[in-house]
């Protein structure tokens, strides 16, 4: 099971929203993927293997995490499928 | 659940704002005037915004203004607002926008229903719809309450 942190930068309302919307993607796929959330400050000490955020976010994050995944747009559940897989392919 | 955090004082439709920073000030008004945010939150949203990008653009056409609730929130609501001409918010994936959802979130448990309802509107081509084309608010609060009954 990988961790992974979905985070904006006010930690209300966008993140708990993109949290919504990747948890049912996990669950429809049944990816091994467990989500938690928070905001910026949540990063420091973060153990976890992923990063979930809005795109604006990424380049930011880039060296700091594991693995950063930004969303461009939140309701595209087709996108947010496309960078959980190309995560879980750096997993195999 | 969203209908306790819309009502019909909270909804406009087809408002003109000159650039983004006016179209977060008009969408945020009816929450100011209503009690549930201080000026002092509006100007957060401008402030973060102008500072880190327009972070709160989430999807195409769509922009969630909020800040961190010690900003000035009072109470929980979200406010709707359409502009009769989409504004650019300088998000390239999303831009222009022309529906803005003032968030005024006191914490995350509270209005995790809420939210939820939003998340599935925000992916609903006939909420669009009938923001695009109601007259009265209430045929906007008449349609999410539609929407949690079915």
């Amino acid at each position: 099971m990988y961790n992974a942190l979905v985070c904006c930068r006010a930690g209300m309302g966008s993140s708990m929203l993109l949290k919504i919307k990747v948890d049912q993607v996990i669950k429809e796929k049944g990816y091994p993927i467990k989500t938690e959330h928070g905001n910026l400050d949540s990063l420091v000490g973060f153990k976890g293997d992923l990063v979930i955020t809005m795109d604006d976010l990424t380049a930011e994050l880039s060296g700091k995490v594991p693995y950063a995944l930004g969303i461009r747009n939140i309701v595209n559940k087709e996108e947010i499928n496309e960078k959980l897989e190309e995560f879980l392919k750096t997993k195999e | 659940m969203l209908g306790i955090l819309v009502n019909e004082a909270m909804i406009q439709f087809d408002v003109v704002a000159d650039d983004w920073i006016d179209a977060v000030r008009k969408s945020a008004k009816p929450l100011l005037e209503a009690g549930k945010i201080t000026e002092g939150y509006i100007q957060a949203i401008i402030d973060s915004a102008i500072e880190a990008g327009p972070y709160f653009v989430i999807a195409p056409h769509v922009a969630l203004p909020h800040a961190r609730p010690e900003m000035g929130v009072k109470e929980n609501a979200i406010g709707i607002t359409t502009l009769k001409n989409p504004v650019e918010f300088g998000n390239a994936s999303n831009d222009p926008v022309k529906y803005v959802f003032t968030l005024s979130a006191v914490d995350n448990s509270k209005h995790l229903d809420a939210l939820a309802t939003l998340a599935e509107l925000l992916d609903d081509e006939a909420f669009f719809n009938v923001l695009d084309t109601a007259s009265k608010p209430h045929e906007v609060i008449d349609y999410i309450n539609k929407l949690r009954k079915d």
